[in-house]
């Protein structure tokens, strides 16, 4: 389904601020499967993201999609297979704009905007009904611009609207991560409820090992823009948060000794 | 009575301009100062067209697509070679002023005996009053005023219309988007920069058509007549948004002509009540000056206000 073959990115490439983002990053994700991904800061799973979304052209590899090469397509393209939720609530709808019309425009995504009426009376029915499974009494709200909700209501309404057109790969960039504790356990349940019940290829990055642990049923841990350990079947289902932060732990070990032997040769040499 | 008459009608033919400004300037954020040539480009096309004996309708809607040239021009300069876009709209100003000179053949392009949607107008308007000249309310209005101000009032309300339609249309409310949250439209598959240049396009032509109408409401196409227009448009914006003091897109497009009638009524008593003409595009930079900078000032001054009280 997706499927990424020795993917690198270097941001500031030759400045003092070079970043290498990713570093041949591969990996091949099934058709209907639920990947969880966790990693430290600046590990490149954001990047990873993005990578995929076409946000920039990737340095080398390629990604492809249902087979079709993908590496070159810009991101408004790519849209076409690809829903999205962004980490900041407020990325992901237009604020000024309505409910039903940012919904419309979720429905169209990918497709060609001539002009048709964007909002008719049919589909305002099916926002109302769509908008009422929530459960956030917003189906009454359906003409009030979307700046006025907050972060939660916009989070899960760009859910709605990532997932309206059933998109090939849906990709959740930590999309809890700028709410409340019980926003956050809302939007996670829907993420779920959708995620099943439409059977969507989903590549999700969280920082809740909590989430990590509970969602998806493969997880891919990143480190220093490499997939360094990736867990599948039940392997994943045996997972507890706290296996997951002792990884970390044994990641953050490996980098102090590796600092520490630098220090000591340093010493003994220079 | 020929002040109010004369305002209204320049007010109505301007409230074309006000659109233009409020796509660009409001739903873009793109301070596009294309403007102030594409008045000028819209006058002198139409003039020209006019003085070969184009028909009036053909010379005015010329007058459209020239502008939405200019604006493709500006909006290709911001999106393909990634120019700043106050400097691709000067850029594209700054040209137009030679383009202008060219098209024009001279600085000045009076429309005598030309066939104009004015005289065009005007033969309407006695036709129907049998008369040069009717009694309105007790005043003398003539048949060319009564007539065109018909026209232009005509010209506001099915331009307003029809872009009220086209932004509750699907490739409209992309274009709205691409303005309020270009991430997020980008991620659903439209090219924010094609809905850029499409805007910037649109813009203009209205701009430009706005400047075919005056000219042949003035007889005359002038080089000179754009400058300031992209200030006259915010001031026109601003007050209408004072008048209707919401963002639903009908009332702000009524909002548009309203500001932009009261502001040209408020233009013409002021110059009638003894401004110097010359001072003119001062006051209206000092006015949106005013306006931008007004709603801060009382933020910050009832800000303190409050921290004390509580």
């Amino acid at each position: 389904m997706l499927e990424l073959r020795r993917v690198y990115k270097t941001f500031n490439a030759g400045t003092p601020n070079e970043v290498r983002s990713l570093r041949g990053v591969t990996l091949n994700i099934e058709p209907g499967s639920f990947v969880i991904v966790i990693g430290t800061n600046g590990s490149g799973k954001s990047t990873l993201l993005n990578a995929t979304a076409g946000v920039f052209t990737v340095d080398s590899g390629s990604i492809h999609i249902d087979g079709t090469d993908i590496t070159h397509w810009p991101e408004h393209r790519r849209a076409s297979m690809i829903g999205r939720v962004f980490q900041n609530p407020f990325s992901g709808t237009a604020p000024s704009m309505t409910i039903a019309e940012n919904l419309a425009l979720a429905a169209r995504r990918g497709r060609p905007r001539g002009l048709g009426w964007a909002l008719t009376r049919g589909m305002r029915d099916e926002f109302r009904d769509r908008v009422r499974r929530l459960n956030m009494r917003l189906e009454e709200r359906l003409d009030n611009p979307i700046g006025s909700l907050s972060g939660g209501q916009r989070q899960a309404l760009t859910l709605l609207m990532a997932s309206w057109l059933k998109p090939k790969l849906l990709l959740l960039d930590e999309h809890t991560a700028a709410l409340d504790p019980k926003s956050a356990d809302q939007v996670i349940a829907l993420s779920e409820e959708i995620v099943s019940r439409d059977k969507l290829t989903t590549l999700m990055v969280t920082h809740s090992m909590q989430q990590a642990a509970n969602l998806g049923d493969r997880l891919v841990m990143m480190h220093r823009g490499e997939a360094i350990h990736d867990f599948q079947g039940a392997e994943k289902r045996r997972l507890r948060p706290d296996d997951l932060l002792n990884r970390f732990e044994e990641i953050r070990r490996a980098d102090a000794l590796d600092e520490s032997a630098a220090d000591m040769l340093r010493r003994l040499y220079v | 009575m020929l002040l109010l008459i004369g305002a209204l009608t320049i007010g109505l033919i301007l409230s074309l301009l006000t659109f233009g400004v409020f796509i660009s300037f409001r739903i873009f954020a793109f301070p596009d100062i294309t403007a102030d040539g594409s008045v000028t480009l819209g006058g002198a096309v139409t003039g020209v067209l006019l003085v070969a004996h184009v028909h009036p309708l053909l010379a005015t809607a010329a007058a459209f697509v020239a502008g939405a040239l200019a604006g493709t021009t500006t909006g290709l300069l911001h999106t393909r070679f990634k120019i700043n876009g106050l400097l691709s709209g000067i850029l594209v100003m700054t040209a137009l002023y030679s383009i202008n000179l060219h098209v024009m053949g001279k600085s000045n392009l009076p429309l005598l005996s030309e066939r104009t949607l004015a005289s065009i107008a005007d033969e309407a308007a006695v036709r129907m009053m049998g008369a040069q000249s009717m009694n309105l309310f007790g005043w003398d209005v003539s048949a060319r005023d009564a007539g065109v101000f018909v026209v232009a009032l005509l010209a506001a309300l099915v331009i307003g219309a029809l872009l009220y339609v086209f932004f509750r249309t699907n490739l409209g409310t992309a274009m709205q988007a691409a303005g309020d949250n270009a991430q997020m439209i980008r991620a659903l598959g439209v090219n924010v920069d094609t809905m850029i240049v499409m805007g910037l396009a649109l813009s203009n032509g209205l701009i430009a058509l706005s400047g075919g109408l005056l000219t042949q409401y003035q007889g005359f196409a002038d080089v000179q007549m754009g400058i300031g227009m992209v200030v006259w448009g915010l001031a026109s914006i601003i007050i209408g948004e004072a008048l209707v003091g919401t963002r639903d897109l009908g009332y702000v497009i009524c909002g548009a002509v309203m500001g932009s009638v009261l502001f040209r009524l408020i233009v013409a008593l002021a110059l009638r009540g003894g401004l110097d003409p010359n001072d003119l595009k001062l006051v209206t930079a000092v006015f949106v000056f005013i306006a931008l900078v007004l709603p801060n000032m009382l933020q910050k001054l009832r800000r303190p206000a409050q921290a004390g009280g509580a």
